[in-house]
C-alpha cells in the first residue's frame, strides 16, 4: 500500500471523530449534568478530553501505516480511558486505588474496578504539558521536599487537592523507588482509606523471591477479600493471563520485526502500546485485538519493504521513562534527524509467558511480570539488571545510540550515569543524557531538551537536519 | 584521666576512618568489616575476629569525583563514603556488608563494585514489612550472609558462636545504656555531643577497647558536675547522624539533646537480645521489628506513637526532626512526623541538612528561633 496524502488526511479525520464519538456516548450515558459536576470535582478531565491533540502530535508527517498504527493505538487509549470514567462514574462501589507497580489482573479477576493513581500524572503531561504543575507545587506546599520525583509529587497532590475518585481501598507496593513508595503515606493519611502494602523483595532473580512475591499477592488477595465486596475467581484469572500471553506473543513478533533495518513500525506502535496495554489493562481482549492489528501493519509494511518513516538514518534506544512533557520526542526525532526510537526501557522486558497451570503459578507467573518488568527490574536489583539490558537492546536491535532521559528527580537511576557512561565509551556507543524532570517542563522546558539533542547530534553524531 | 579527657581521646578515636584501637586489632589479625546501616545486625560482623564498623567520612570536604559516579542528587552520606573509598580511605577494610536500606545505599555499593572491587562485598535483602513470612525471609538472608562470611574468611558462625557473639553485644549494650539513662535526670551529668561521641566510638572500635573506655567513662561520669546552663530539653529524630558537630551546634544555642532517636543513636539502638532464644532467630527478630525505619512501609503510627513515648518518658521541651537532604524516605516521613508530633502537643522542628556540618549560623539562628517559639 503506498502511502496518499488523502489516506493520511482520512485516518485523522477517521480517529478523531471515533474518538468523539467514544466521548460523547459516555457524556450521554453519565448525563451532561452529572458531567459537569464530574469535571468540576475532577478537573483533570478537561485535559483528557484534549486527547485528539495529543493523537495529532503524534501522527503529524508520518504516513501510511506506521500513521495508521499510531492513530489505532491512540483510539484504544481512548476507549480504556472511557472504561476506567465509566468505572468511577457507575461502579465506585467496586472502586480500588492502586500504585503503578501492583498487578492489575488480580482486581479485575475479583470483580473489582482497578484505578492507576499514577496514570494522571502520566497522561495529563503528555495531553497538555504544564498541566501537573499545580499539583507538583500542591505537594510541595505540603512540605514534600522539591527534590522528590515529580511523579509521585503529582499524584500526592491529586490526593491533596481532592481530585481523586472515592474508593474502597488503596493497594501500594515498595515498588519502584523509595519515592514512590514513601508518597503512599502522605496520601493513605489524606484519604483515609485501607491500605494494603506488598513487599518486592530486591534480589528478584531467584525461585525464593518468586515464591515470596507469589505468597504477598496471595495476602494481597485475602485483603482485598476482607475490604471489599470483590471476590477472587481463578477461572477468570486464568483467562486474563492467557489473554495476557496471547499480547505477548504479538509483542513478540513485533519486536522481531523491528530489529530489521529499516524498521517497519516504531515509536508509539512500539512503546505507547506496551505502556498501556501491558499495565493498564493486560489480559484484556481488545488490548490482544490492538496488538493484533498493529503486528499485522508491521508485517505488511515488512513484506512490501515499507519503512516506517520515511528515510530512516539513525536508530536509537530511549533508556528511562520518556519525556511526558514532550511525549512527542519520537515523531520531532523521525522529522529532525531521521531517527528511530525503536525501543525504550519502559518497553523491554524480559518477562515470560504466565504458566496458568495452577493458582501457584499463575501467581508468581503475575510476580515475575511485576519484578522483572519495566521500572522494577532496573530500580531494583544489581546495577547489572539496568546495564545489561542495554548493551543486550544496543545488539540485538541494531541501534546506533543510547539516549538516557536524565531525570532529575530519580535519583536511583541518577547513580549509574557515570558507570553507563564509562561502559558505553569502552564499547563505542554514543550516549547522551539529558537532563530533565520527568513531569515538570518549568525544570527544563521542550525546547531545552531540543538543545541539548540538537548538541549531541551535531558534535557526536555529526548528523545533519532533514530538509524540512 | 578525667571525664574530660576521655572526651578528647574518644573525639581523636572517632577523627579518623582508621583510628589508633582499629589499627592495632587490624594489626594483631583481626578483620574490620564496614556497614552502612542499622539493617545490618552487628553480631554477625563481630565472630571469629571480624570487628563491625559503621562507616563515616569524619572530616569530609567535598564529593566532587563521587559525584561523577553517584550524581549531585543522591545524598551526600553515600556520596562521602564513595569519595572516601576512592581516596583509599577504607583499604584498611577487609569488606563491605550493606542492607538494601533505601535506593542511595544500594547505588553506593553498585558503585564501590565497580569502582574499587572489593575482595568481599554483600548486601542483605531486608523486608520492608513486618510478619512471618518477611522474618523467614530476613532469616534466611542473615543466614546467607553467615555462610559468605565463613566461605570468605573461614571463621566459624556455628550457633555457640552466634551465641558468644549476643552475649558480647548484650554486655556493650548494657554498658552503653547505663551512661544513655542518666539523661533522663532533670540534670543529666553528660551532654547530647559527649553521649553522640561515646555512641559513635562504641560503633567504629573493637568492643574490648570499648569496655574498657566506658568502665572508666562510668567512674569519671559518676564524679561530674551536672549539666545546669541550658535553656531546654530536647529530642533529635531522624537518620544517619555520624558527626558530634550537628549536635553541638544545637546544644551551643542552649538546648540540650538528651534523647536520640536515629539511625546511630541509642534509641532504639541498644536493644537487649533474649540469650536464652535461637541467637541468628533472636538477631533477625530484634533487627527487622526494633530498627523503626521510614523504609518500613507499614509501621508509620507505630514510629510516631514511639517518638512521641520517648519524648514524655525523656521530658523533652521539643524535638528536632531531621534529614540529610535527597533522601527520599526520610524526606516524606519528617513532614508526616512534625505534623503527628504538633498534633500530639509537642513542638517541633524539621531540619533539612548535608551530611557534613555546613552553615552552622543558619542552623544556630533557626535552632535559637525554636527555642524561642518554645518560650525557653
Amino acid at each position: 500500500m503506498k502511502p496518499s496524502l488523502i489516506g493520511d488526511l482520512a485516518v485523522y479525520g477517521k480517529y478523531s471523530l471515533v474518538n468523539w464519538m467514544k466521548i460523547i456516548i459516555l457524556v450521554v450515558r453519565h448525563g451532561p449534568f452529572d458531567v459537569i459536576r464530574d469535571i468540576r470535582r475532577y478537573p483533570w478531565i478537561l485535559v483528557l478530553l484534549q486527547v485528539n491533540s495529543l493523537m495529532w502530535r503524534f501522527i503529524r508527517g508520518r504516513t501510511g501505516r506506521y500513521r495508521e498504527a499510531t492513530a489505532v493505538v491512540m483510539s484504544d487509549i481512548v476507549s480504556s480511558v472511557i472504561r476506567m470514567m465509566e468505572d468511577v462514574f457507575f461502579r465506585g462501589n467496586r472502586l480500588v486505588i492502586h500504585e503503578d507497580m501492583v498487578p492489575p489482573e488480580i482486581m479485575r479477576a475479583m470483580g473489582l474496578a482497578p484505578f492507576m493513581t499514577e496514570l494522571m500524572g502520566i497522561l495529563m503531561p503528555m495531553i497538555k504539558p504544564h498541566s501537573v504543575e499545580n499539583y507538583i507545587d500542591a505537594s510541595e506546599n505540603e512540605g514534600i521536599p522539591p527534590d522528590i520525583c515529580s511523579l509521585p509529587k503529582s499524584t500526592m497532590g491529586l490526593a491533596l487537592k481532592g481530585h481523586l475518585p472515592p474508593a474502597l481501598a488503596v493497594v501500594t507496593s515498595n515498588l519502584p523507588c523509595d519515592g514512590g513508595m514513601s508518597s503512599y503515606m502522605l496520601i493513605e493519611k489524606k484519604l483515609k482509606l485501607p491500605v494494603f502494602r506488598l513487599d518486592i523483595p530486591y534480589n528478584f532473580d531467584t525461585d525464593r523471591a518468586v515464591k515470596y512475591f507469589a505468597g504477598e499477592l496471595r495476602r494481597m488477595i485475602d485483603w482485598l477479600e476482607a475490604h471489599t465486596p470483590g471476590r477472587m475467581d481463578w477461572e477468570r484469572l486464568r483467562e486474563i493471563c492467557e489473554e495476557r500471553n496471547k499480547m505477548l506473543e504479538y509483542e513478540l513478533e513485533l519486536w522481531d520485526m523491528i530489529r530489521i533495518r529499516p524498521a517497519p513500525l516504531a515509536g508509539e506502535p512500539v512503546w505507547l502500546s506496551h505502556m498501556w496495554n501491558f499495565n493498564v489493562t493486560p489480559g484484556s481482549p481488545a488490548s490482544t485485538r490492538i496488538y493484533k492489528r498493529i503486528t499485522e501493519m508491521g508485517r505488511k509494511n515488512l513484506e512490501e519493504g515499507v519503512s516506517s518513516i520515511k528515510d530512516e538514518r539513525y536508530r536509537a534506544l530511549l533508556w528511562n521513562p520518556p519525556m511526558i512533557h514532550f511525549i512527542d520526542i519520537y515523531n520531532w526525532a523521525e522529522k529532525t534527524y531521521g531517527i528511530s526510537l525503536i525501543m525504550d526501557s519502559m518497553t523491554f522486558n524480559r518477562i515470560p509467558m504466565i504458566d496458568t497451570g495452577t493458582q501457584d503459578s499463575m501467581l508468581e507467573g503475575l510476580g515475575r511480570t511485576i519484578m522483572a518488568g519495566p521500572m522494577a527490574r532496573h530500580t531494583r536489583g544489581p546495577a547489572k539488571n539496568y546495564l545489561d539490558d542495554i548493551f543486550h537492546i544496543h545488539k540485538h536491535f541494531d541501534i546506533d545510540m543510547v539516549w538516557v532521559a536524565g531525570h532529575i528527580g530519580c535519583k536511583n537511576t541518577q547513580a549509574l550515569n557515570g558507570m553507563l557512561r564509562e561502559l558505553c565509551r569502552r564499547e563505542s556507543i554514543p550516549l547522551l543524557i539529558i537532563n530533565y524532570d520527568l513531569s515538570d517542563p518549568r525544570i527544563v522546558s521542550r525546547e531545552g531538551i531540543i538543545e541539548q539533542i540538537d548538541h549531541f547530534m551535531e558534535n557526536i553524531m555529526k548528523a545533519e537536519k532533514m530538509a524540512s | 584521666m578525667t571525664f574530660d579527657d576521655r572526651q578528647t581521646r574518644l573525639q581523636d578515636i572517632i577523627d579518623e576512618p582508621l583510628n589508633t584501637w582499629l589499627d592495632q586489632a587490624v594489626a594483631d589479625g583481626n578483620v574490620p568489616i564496614g556497614y552502612t546501616c542499622s539493617y545490618v545486625p552487628r553480631a554477625l560482623l563481630s565472630l571469629d575476629g571480624l570487628i563491625p564498623v559503621r562507616v563515616r567520612a569524619p572530616g569530609a570536604a567535598g564529593t566532587e569525583i563521587a559525584e561523577i559516579y553517584l550524581s549531585n542528587v543522591t545524598c551526600s552520606y553515600s556520596r562521602s563514603l564513595l569519595e572516601f573509598a576512592m581516596d583509599d580511605r577504607y583499604d584498611f577494610l577487609g569488606g563491605w556488608v550493606f542492607a538494601a536500606g533505601c535506593d542511595h545505599i544500594r547505588r553506593l555499593l553498585d558503585n564501590l563494585d565497580y569502582l574499587i572491587s572489593p575482595d568481599f562485598s554483600h548486601m542483605i535483602d531486608a523486608p520492608h514489612r513486618k510478619g512471618d513470612a518477611a522474618l523467614d525471609w530476613y532469616i534466611k538472608e542473615l543466614d546467607i550472609l553467615l555462610e559468605k562470611l565463613a566461605d570468605h574468611f573461614g571463621i566459624d558462625t556455628g550457633e555457640e558462636a552466634l551465641n558468644a557473639a549476643v552475649i558480647n553485644q548484650n554486655r556493650l549494650h548494657r554498658s552503653l545504656k547505663e551512661i544513655a539513662d542518666l539523661r533522663k535526670q532533670k540534670q543529666p551529668p553528660i551532654s547530647g555531643t559527649e553521649f553522640q561521641r561515646i555512641m559513635m566510638a562504641s560503633l567504629t572500635v573493637p568492643a574490648g577497647d570499648m569496655e574498657k573506655a566506658l568502665r572508666e567513662i562510668k567512674d569519671s561520669v559518676a564524679r561530674r558536675e551536672k549539666q545546669t546552663d541550658f535553656r531546654a530539653r530536647l529530642m533529635v529524630v531522624g537518620g544517619n547522624i555520624d558527626d558530634t558537630d550537628f549536635i553541638h551546634t544545637i546544644e551551643s544555642t542552649g538546648g540540650l539533646v538528651v534523647a536520640d532517636r536515629f539511625c546511630t543513636g541509642s534509641l532504639p539502638g541498644l536493644v537487649m537480645l533474649d540469650e536464652s532464644n535461637d541467637p541468628l532467630t533472636e538477631i533477625a527478630q530484634k533487627t527487622l521489628l526494633e530498627t523503626s525505619c521510614p523504609r518500613m512501609m507499614e509501621d508509620f503510627q507505630d514510629r510516631l506513637g514511639s517518638i512521641i513515648d520517648t519524648a514524655r518518658e525523656y521530658d523533652v521541651d521539643g524535638v528536632i526532626v531531621e534529614h540529610i537532604k535527597f533522601c527520599d524516605i526520610w524526606g516524606i516521613e519528617t513532614g508526616l512526623l512534625v505534623d503527628g508530633l504538633r498534633e500530639a502537643g509537642l513542638p517541633a522542628l524539621r531540619l533539612e541538612r548535608d551530611y557534613r556540618q555546613t552553615g552552622e549560623g543558619q542552623l544556630r539562628t533557626r535552632i535559637q528561633a525554636f527555642l524561642e517559639r518554645m518560650n525557653k
